[in-house]
């Protein structure tokens, strides 16, 4: 008995703290500042989740689970409910064994639209009402798009919307230091061939071009796939790059083997940092330090809108560092195609309450917490863009509302083995040198032909 | 805290169950089934002699058969279906894994594995252990050499991290490197081939210890006699090491080798933290790794490879242990 | 005669040491990763561990002031590089130190301090050791000082900052408690069931026994990655799931091989007249078991225990498929491997630290219980 009022009070008690740490969690007060405080008042009066528990598992670990967490912070205060956040390296992994155990969180927060296409398939995931479908149609940028890519067949066969699209990266940007540019009077190029210029002429000055970096544990490689997806909207028809994640071509079609080979010009010796055996094992997080250092070890480095995240501690974007456009060729009628990713918000165990966390991710305000930090875009059109904390991230975010062709992450959208797998480690060989771009191609092709057997 | 309240409980449940269990289940035997009383007593008396050892034997047993026993076989059966699990394809899985160059290398790879690490650590054990011998601070030395058996692989290769980093400021190997006047830093981990030994070094510095003290403690087995008797006819110290001790304490070298071989092919933290397979590193258990969940037919025929890789191994330890027994 | 009593000193020598060597090339791993736990980031990715104790050079940046003071057809600015703000956020303390300056990124150390630097134009730099600079110039500076670059010494710095960091705020206590409640149960429970199994091998006779041994030499060598996949869906399927239930179950039989070989080598080598006489007393099996075996084969025990209890401590593939992957129940191996290794890939020094609490705890207990792990390993494996 008395064992069980124990535990029946230190529950209380925890409650009690957590409670606490809500209150003070809030990263900014309700009614401050150009925040859409109306969507929050109407959400928190029409909700409310008092003394319920989601669980959310999503790849984001460190600073963007602090991150993640003051969003959730507001979904807290707003209903009652408390919401346990867990991030791991190896969410593709922990979600499939998690969604067999039958143990899966309520919200499963993806990466990886080929995983969670997999699962849906399964029955392992909860479809989304017609209404959210509607709604994203209706609101996002490019709405049509964003719920095309969320839309997956179930165990039935039939198409239905299996996920929220929230928190978007744009992929296609080269960042450096314009303190540095300005020093060596380089100008920003507009177009693919003057990137190129500018990679001889830094090399030509006696500096290192750019910076690569790999490594990401077992996901080591990703980055590499990235510069593939970005130069084959920049020299391919997108119809051909859609064909290309689906394997209407087989991986080793020229052009794929012409985009690795382009690649290849950038990991040429003295245009990647301590060169590119190194490139291919210097952690991803690490790499981009390399623009910041005196003298600068390289002035060029291609990454997402999410890698200030990792830049030195006091890195300002738009002074210290700055990004560009990765540039489309002059020639040709490609336009500007604008590779991005984006994760993805999907029910692995339904309850009341996860519903109402969904909802919650429709009003502006949970886009607009996020948006004023760091490293969060948004297709919202109603998230206030003057919450941006610098001009930078509004032109981000710029960037993908004005492209003229979006396409999502190509790995992201291949088989777990192959987006996840093999293109990952195909791609270490043929970074470090050890193979050429048509033995990449093949080795890919390979096991992706083997699988459909 | 309740997790941890839930661990007490389970401590109490289980070993408390364990005792409940042998204690009950022998009285049961003695005291109902067969009494040892009454016109049958004696028979009884042997007939629940002949019960008890499985009574013994029964939680662990089960265990056993539970969870080693059964994977074997089921994973024997799964790995005859593709993909889909519904899909029998024979030997197909295991005719494609021999066709494929990743698993040729990986094969490859643990075949060096297993033959270098357990070399080279009963190597270092015995050298080690004799070295110590008659050390006065001997007893200190090999602590310090036993130690790593208490580290985590993760945590090893945390540790080597700061060893092989590709980084003078950071690994020391290229600090020395570039102390001795050479340019560029290396990778270690990316020098082709070699690469897999750094790996390799690892696990050699963390079983060293093993295989020291247990030879060590062989070494002081040795009879005094035999060792005076080979000083008197002058043998020299190499002489006496190479030809008296070594083949006197053989078969302990040998169980060193297959225990440390067996621990070898169960290992993928190393490879798995180090590399992630890239490089040319990949070894069958982290091979595995890469299926394990996607195409578990595939995934549980290398399980099955190493294991067969493993059976020389396992067969002269039964051997061993059938000899033992007279 | 000399001439061996030379020899063999020598040779003694020669053993003192090459046994030295070994230890510290033993040792020097993990030492490094101790001293760089205790550095401060900045100074890690600056110098090795190995010049901990040393002054670091750091290059940084910073800015000249704005106000000027006319000097004939120049104008004068003075002040020191410490008080600006972007110095000091790499130099918090300032430095007494300056080795050398520059105005270009490109070559931020190109003047040594104290000398003075012709900029061209008509401009002119020096930077003291101090950080005390004068520069001039003929016009008047802007909205912007001058760039200035500077090397300084910075002096050696040890610090908690990444203990406190990793044991508070990283989640690392949760972890720790978690490994914790994994390891204790799947240390106890398998040693009580093992003990009797390996007494019942060891000491009773019946048909098959011979058989079960090979059995369990056998299944010494089964790989375990084998019965992941199976007995995760096993889990399932009688509602186990993911939970520290199944991890106890799965590391007490995965276990189970080496705990009954261990033993049972060590009873089977108990003197057999003990044994037989108190079975002419008249004692059962039972009895016989817990008041003669038992008391007996504690070494074994013991050695069984530390083997198992740092088997489940650094174990990562057990946890990660028999465990939930929430924070609320990863074990300290899981949060470096999946976490810490991902959000702090750059960051050295928290590595270094995660690293070290996980490896705490199993050094102690090797340390203080080596004697016994030595004495159990012997009876498996010496005859």
């Amino acid at each position: 008995m008395r064992f069980k009022t124990a535990l029946v009070a230190g529950a209380a008690v925890s409650a009690l703290a957590s409670g606490m740490v809500q209150a003070q969690d809030l990263k900014y007060p309700v009614g401050e500042g150009d925040f859409n405080w109306d969507s929050y008042q109407a959400y928190a009066d029409a909700h409310d989740y008092s003394g319920e528990t989601i669980s959310i598992t999503g790849p984001w670990t460190g600073a963007d689970n602090e991150l993640f967490s003051s969003v959730i912070a507001y979904f807290e205060a707003a209903t009652g409910a408390t919401v346990n956040y867990s991030g791991s390296e190896s969410f593709e992994n922990d979600i499939v064994v998690s969604t067999q155990a039958n143990s899966a969180p309520n919200i499963a927060v993806f990466p990886q639209p080929g995983l969670l296409a997999d699962l849906a398939a399964r029955g392992k995931v909860t479809p989304l009402s017609d209404e959210t479908a509607a709604w994203i149609t209706e609101n996002y940028a490019a709405g049509q798009s964003w719920a095309d890519l969320a839309s997956f067949a179930g165990e039935d066969g039939e198409t239905k919307l299996y996920a929220f699209p929230y928190k978007i990266d744009v992929k296609s940007l080269v960042w450096y230091s314009p303190e540095q540019f300005e020093e060596a009077g380089y100008d920003v190029p507009e177009t693919y061939e003057d990137l190129k210029a500018l990679t001889e002429q830094i090399e030509a000055d006696g500096g290192t071009p750019w910076c690569i970096g790999l490594g990401s544990g077992a996901a080591t490689g990703w980055p590499a796939t990235d510069w593939i997806e970005d130069i084959m909207l920049r020299t391919v028809e997108p119809a051909v790059y859609d064909e290309w994640t689906t394997h209407g071509i087989p991986f080793n079609d020229e052009r794929v083997v012409n985009a690795i080979n382009e690649f290849g010009y950038f990991l040429q010796d003295g245009r990647v940092n301590a060169g590119r055996e190194a490139a291919a094992n210097t952690d991803f997080r690490d790499s981009p330090a390399g623009l910041f250092s005196f003298p600068p070890e390289c002035y060029l480095h291609k990454q997402a809108t999410f890698i200030p995240t990792f830049f030195p501690e006091g890195t300002v974007v738009g002074e210290d560092a700055d990004f560009f456009y990765f540039p489309a060729p002059a020639e040709g009628d490609l336009g500007k195609p604008v590779l991005g990713g984006g994760t993805m918000f999907a029910v692995t165990a339904d309850s009341e309450a996860t519903q109402g966390f969904l909802q919650f991710l429709q009003t502006p305000l949970a886009h607009e917490i996020w948006m004023s930090q760091s490293g969060f875009l948004s297709p919202l059109k109603s998230a206030n863009a003057d919450v941006f904390p610098s001009d930078s991230q509004r032109n981000m975010n710029n960037i993908l509302t004005n492209a003229t062709t979006f396409r999502f992450d190509g790995s992201d959208l291949m088989p777990g083995e192959i987006g996840a797998g093999a293109f990952w480690s195909e791609m270490v060989a043929f970074t470090t040198g050890s193979q050429d771009a048509q033995t990449t191609a093949d080795n890919v092709e390979a096991r992706w032909a083997e699988m459909g057997k | 805290m309740p997790v941890i309240l839930q661990g007490l409980l389970t401590i109490l449940i289980g070993v408390g169950g364990c005792i409940g269990y042998f204690f009950l289940s022998n009285m049961v035997l003695d005291k109902v089934i067969f009494p040892a009383r009454g016109e049958n007593a004696g028979r009884n008396i042997n007939r629940a002699n002949a019960v008890r050892p499985w009574l013994f034997l029964f939680p662990a047993l089960f265990l056993l058969s539970l969870y080693l026993v059964y994977p074997v076989i089921g994973s024997f059966l799964r790995s005859l279906y593709g993909r889909n699990p519904d899909e029998f394809v024979g030997l197909g899985n295991y005719i494609s894994l021999f066709g494929s160059d990743d698993f040729q290398q990986a094969f490859f790879n643990n075949i060096l594995w297993a033959i270098f690490v357990p070399a080279a650590s009963t190597f270092m054990g015995l050298l080690v252990a004799q070295l110590t011998d008659k050390l006065s601070w001997g007893n200190f030395a090999k602590s310090m050499i036993f130690m790593p058996m208490a580290i985590s692989f993760v945590g090893a290769s945390l540790i080597w991290k700061f060893v092989y980093a590709n980084d003078a400021d950071i690994g020391l190997i290229n600090a020395v490197r570039a102390a001795m006047g050479f340019g560029d830093p290396v990778d270690v981990v990316q020098i082709p081939f070699w690469n897999n030994f750094f790996l390799m070094v690892i696990l050699i510095w963390i079983q060293t210890g093993f295989a020291m003290v247990i030879l060590s403690a062989a070494l002081r087995g040795i009879p005094e006699e035999t060792i005076e008797a080979a000083i008197l006819d002058g043998a020299n110290p190499w002489q006496l090491f190479f030809k008296i001790k070594v083949p006197q304490i053989m078969p302990t070298i040998i169980v060193v080798w297959t225990t440390i071989t067996i621990t070898v092919l169960k290992v993928f933290d190393i490879v798995y933290t180090m590399t992630g397979g890239n490089f040319g590193t990949e070894i069958l258990p982290s091979y595995m790794m890469d299926f394990m969940f996607r195409d578990d037919g595939r995934a549980t025929a290398i399980a099955l490879v190493i294991m067969i890789v493993v059976f020389p191994v396992m067969y002269s330890n039964i051997r061993q242990a059938r000899k033992e027994m007279r | 005669m000399d001439n061996i009593a030379g020899q063999k000193s020598s040779l003694t020598w020669a053993t003192h040491i090459s046994v030295f060597i070994l230890v510290m090339l033993w040792l020097i791993p993990t030492v490094g990763l101790l001293v760089s736990s205790f550095r401060d980031r900045d100074q890690i990715s600056a110098s090795g561990w190995w010049e901990a104790p040393f002054a670091v050079e750091l290059t940084a940046r910073g800015r000249a002031a704005t106000e000027a003071t006319p000097d004939g057809d120049l104008y004068v600015v003075t002040g020191n590089i410490f008080d600006d703000e972007e110095a000091q956020s790499y130099f918090p303390k300032g430095s007494d130190d300056v080795v050398a300056f520059g105005t270009s990124g490109r070559n931020p150390t190109e003047h040594p301090a104290g000398q003075t630097a012709d900029l061209g134009d008509g401009q002119s730099l020096v930077v003291n050791a101090d950080g005390s600079y004068e520069f001039r110039t003929p016009e008047k500076p802007g909205s912007r000082g001058q760039r200035i670059y500077f090397a300084a010494e910075s002096p050696p710095k040890f610090t908690l900052a990444n203990y406190n960091q990793v044991l508070n705020s990283d989640g690392m206590g949760r972890a720790f408690l978690n490994t914790f409640t994994v390891t204790i149960p799947s240390t106890i429970i398998p040693i009580l069931i093992a003990a009797f199994a390996a007494y019942a091998l060891a000491w009773m006779d019946f048909p098959g026994r011979g058989l079960l041994i090979a059995l369990v030499v056998g299944l010494l060598v089964v790989p375990l990655q084998l019965a992941l996949v199976p007995m995760l869906g096993l889990h399932n399927r009688i509602g186990i799931g993911q939970s520290f239930m199944g991890i106890w179950m799965a590391h007490t039989a995965f276990g189970m091989p080496l705990a009954v070989y261990l033993l049972r080598n060590y009873m089977a080598g108990l003197p057999r007249d003990i044994i037989e006489s108190a079975k002419v007393d008249g004692a059962t099996d039972f009895e016989l078991f817990l008041k003669i075996i038992l008391p007996l084969s504690l070494p074994a025990l013991a050695a069984f225990s530390i083997f198992q209890f740092l088997w489940t401590w650094n174990d990562l593939l057990v946890a990660k498929v028999f465990l939930p992957s929430d924070d609320a129940s990863k074990v300290m191996t899981v949060k470096i491997a999946d976490d810490l290794l991902g959000s702090r890939g750059g960051d050295w020094g928290i590595l270094a630290t995660a690293a070290f609490v996980s490896i705490a705890v199993p050094l102690v207990v090797f340390f203080s219980m080596q004697r016994f792990l030595v004495r159990g390993l012997l009876a498996g494996s010496v005859k």
